[in-house]
């Protein structure tokens, strides 16, 4: 008797013990006022922004970091620690600083800093991956404490988007440390693999941020994200947000759920290397053959927008050309032209076969069955092989491919396309990777990189867009929308296109 | 013994010679996986001469060695920060929570084994073998969201992730807890059940020795040599389920930075992690063996 009054006592003792547990010791009490917790999907490898590259430590960038620049939503670049600039000419450009602008430390960020900086991140001794970013710097000077002069080697106009490149503190600038800031946080504590705190810079130039304490933890699983969020221990989340858990969070009467246009764009390179994929009237029935809106409304949950094009719609030098709806009678028929005939008409038998390469995210291998089930339709088969990224990436970066589905995050300044389509832009040297050699595109690609006039510019860019859309080197698919969950505490957050946090800088948290 | 201690730098020689020649022979390059699709050539080939990776493979690993003689890991290519650096950040969370599911693998599964062996043919002993084979079959990667739900999102009693103070570790020392303990459990009721058949066992009732007496003193002592050494090899089990789990509970330990370091080809960052796990196996097997031979002073003379 005495043993089962003791048993019976077990299941109790052990939920006293769990309470008590949850009571004394875990931080799942609600928060303080404005202390936001911000749930990133994997770890900033760096807190230096000299060296960080990766999506993490562009984030914390973003928050802690300034530039004489950066980059608004429509991909425009605005002032930052700059108020202004102009070209003296086409080589020449000169920045005037804001007077209010300071680091963490409290010293104003000078002309000096910004000089040292600029040598700095340019010397090989340092050892940055941004050094080839500035290879088309000749010189800085800082002939006053506010005027910053940078000299180009020849005319660059795509070199102002690397004035968003952090600032730092004359005398840090070759530090072993991660050097000081003037973005409107500071990092005050970093727990490896677990959290970042950062709080107000009071001095920032923008106005100190009204959030009192933010908290960047890492969490790598994506249902223990959305877990957190609706738990109340997250309340922000932006990144790799699964479309099919986005209804459930929208019924939460406590989480806001944000939705806005976004940059990054989704696509299938094709390699013209591939006597199949050489064909335009082969690449043009692809794209014909694939449903971009059912695939946007089966893979996406409806949370991006069909592409015409690389560039978004926001951006400054989008072309808006017509949308290329799905027409398979059409697709067949120019497979015939191209000289594919279907061997067996309605049979099972292809009428050729493509290894379609893709990253073993289960949304891209989706992605991938509902392509392949698409062109099936018009005779084309497809193989589908899925690897990790970097075993994907080495593929890719060698020309071992036919078709893949790739990505591209962060296009600001359509020099891209020079990087990405002109024919000697071949791997190592660029990334034209599909190995495409088109004289039209060589001609305009150049043109427009050494065109200072913005409006010019833009109409050059625009007859790219048209030519590669007729061309079809890649088949875009669609712009991934910015998804942003957050707490109904969190007011005033404008999301970015580009996923770009300084917007928290404004935002309130009650 | 000693001919086995003589053998762990040959053994630590020979997996760290396996892991990086099948690192290199695995397609991808740190270099541009670090720096993105973006990159610059200039960039690529700076970087690949500043981390050596220009040279030879041979004498990439002769670098390795010698850095290693002066306890010099190198420097990750992921994290631009000492190999030593960026692991003993994390290990400390790895054997935190490793320890933790160990004691509680032991404290569930050596007293339910021995129950289960008292109790042999009866209701609890069907019962302890059923949740046994539970825990051996139910996968970490299920188990862990599936403690969430319950403890953490219905009842709210323990915190979802993260590593901070005793709460955060129940819910992950559980989850890696529970296969061991299952493996414990099974091993500790056949084993109990082997000794208990001992004439030495029936001696000991006879000169009047009492139930509780008989199991603590005589038959747990000689069942538990094979449990011991189990707990020693499964030592390595429990390192690579941390992999999962930390993943699940956002724990900040190796098993989480290995999984990093391979996607990222992050070569000096996986051997480094690669020894250190390595280490950490061959040192508690020594001690399982150690333990063993105190057990069992017969495997002292083998030894």
């Amino acid at each position: 008797m005495s043993a089962r009054v003791k048993q019976s006592r077990l299941p109790i003792a052990f939920s006293a013990a769990l309470g008590l547990l949850s009571t004394s010791c875990h931080g799942a009490a609600p928060t303080p006022p404005g202390v936001l917790v911000v749930a990133l999907d994997s770890e900033p490898q760096t807190v230096d922004p000299r060296f960080g590259l990766d999506a993490g430590s562009s984030r914390l960038a973003d928050l802690v970091h300034a530039g004489l620049t950066r980059a608004d939503a429509d991909a425009r670049r605005v002032p930052d620690l700059a108020r202004s600039w102009e070209y003296r000419d086409a080589t020449t450009l000169v920045f005037r600083l804001r007077r209010d602008a300071h680091f963490w430390n409290g010293s104003p960020v000078t002309a000096r800093d910004v000089q040292a900086t600029y040598e700095a991140l340019a010397d090989p001794a340092l050892a940055s991956p941004k050094q080839g970013a500035l290879a088309p710097l000749a010189a800085i000077e800082a002939p006053a404490p506010d005027v910053v002069v940078m000299h180009l080697h020849e005319p660059t106009p795509a070199f102002l988007d690397e004035t968003g490149l952090a600032i730092h503190p004359a005398a840090e600038v070759h530090a072993r440390t991660p050097p000081t800031g003037a973005g409107p946080f500071r990092l005050v504590e970093s727990r490896a693999g677990d959290r970042l705190v950062l709080e107000p810079n009071p001095r920032f130039h923008g106005g100190a941020p009204a959030i009192r304490r933010l908290v960047l933890r890492i969490i790598p699983d994506p249902v223990v994200r959305v877990l957190l969020l609706d738990r109340g221990e997250v309340h922000f989340l932006q990144e790799a947000l699964d479309p099919e858990l986005l209804g459930w969070l929208e019924a939460k009467p406590h989480l806001t759920v944000t939705r806005r246009p976004g940059s990054s764009v989704l696509y299938l390179g094709l390699n013209l290397r591939s006597p199949v994929m050489r064909h335009r009237r082969v690449r043009e029935a692809i794209a014909l053959a694939i449903d971009r809106a059912a695939l946007v409304r089966s893979v996406l949950g409806g949370f991006a927008r069909p592409a015409t094009g690389l560039l978004s719609p926001e951006h400054w030098a989008y072309a808006a050309l017509p949308a290329r709806l799905p027409d398979p009678a059409r697709a067949r028929r120019l497979l015939d032209l191209a000289g594919f005939p279907d061997p067996d008409g309605a049979g099972p038998a292809p009428r050729f076969r493509v290894v379609y390469k893709s990253s073993s995210q289960p949304s891209r291998r989706r992605l991938a069955e509902a392509i392949q089930a698409q062109v099936a339709a018009v005779g084309i088969g497809l193989d589908i092989r899925s690897y990790e990224w970097a075993t994907l990436f080495a593929d890719v970066r060698s020309g071992n491919f036919q078709m893949v589905a790739m990505a591209w995050v962060g296009i600001n300044d359509p020099d891209f396309y020079h990087r990405a389509f002109h024919s000697s832009m071949r791997p190592p040297v660029g990334y034209n990777r599909g190995d495409y050699d088109d004289p039209v595109i060589d001609r305009l690609t150049n043109l427009a990189r050494r065109t200072p006039d913005p409006a010019r510019r833009r109409r050059l860019y625009r007859r790219v867009q048209r030519r590669l859309a007729r061309e079809l080197p890649v088949v875009p698919l669609w712009w991934e929308d910015r998804l942003v969950v957050h707490s109904t505490r969190l007011h005033d957050f404008a999301p970015m296109p580009s996923g770009d946090l300084r917007g928290l800088a404004a935002a309130r948290f009650e | 013994m000693r001919r086995r201690l003589l053998l762990v730098p040959a053994t630590l020689l020979g997996a760290l010679a396996l892991v990086f020649a099948f690192l290199h022979l695995v397609p991808g390059d740190p270099v541009e996986v670090m720096l993105g699709e973006f990159a610059m050539p200039a960039d690529v080939a700076s970087m690949r001469r500043g981390l050596g990776l220009d040279r030879p493979l041979p004498v990439q690993f002769v670098r390795f060695l010698a850095g290693l003689v002066t306890g010099d890991l190198g420097d990750s290519i992921a994290f631009r920060a000492p190999v030593t650096r960026v692991i003993a950040e994390r290990y400390l969370a790895t054997l935190e929570l490793a320890a933790a599911a160990l004691l509680l693998a032991l404290l569930a599964g050596i007293p339910l084994g021995v129950l289960a062996a008292l109790r042999h043919g009866s209701a609890a002993d069907a019962l302890i073998r059923g949740l046994s084979l539970l825990g051996v079959c139910v996968p970490s990667v299920w188990l862990g969201p599936l403690l969430i739900l319950v403890f953490s999102i219905q009842l709210a009693w323990l915190p979802v992730s993260g590593r901070g103070s005793l709460a955060h570790l129940v819910l992950p020392a559980t989850t890696l807890a529970l296969g061991m303990a299952a493996i414990l459990i099974r091993l500790t009721r056949a084993s109990m059940l082997a000794v208990l058949r001992d004439a030495h066992l029936r001696t000991a009732v006879a000169k009047g020795a009492s139930a509780c007496r008989t199991v603590t003193h005589h038959a747990l002592p000689s069942a538990l040599p094979p449990v011991v050494t189990v707990v020693g090899l499964q030592a390595g089990a429990l390192l690579a389920g941390a992999i999962v789990t930390e993943t699940v509970f956002s724990w900040p330990g190796i098993g989480r930075l290995l999984v990093q370091a391979i996607a990222a080809r992050d070569y000096p960052l996986v051997q480094g992690c690669v020894l250190v796990v390595a280490v950490t196996y061959i040192l508690m097997n020594v001690t399982a063996d150690l333990l063993v031979a105190w057990l069992d002073p017969r495997t002292r003379e083998d030894a």
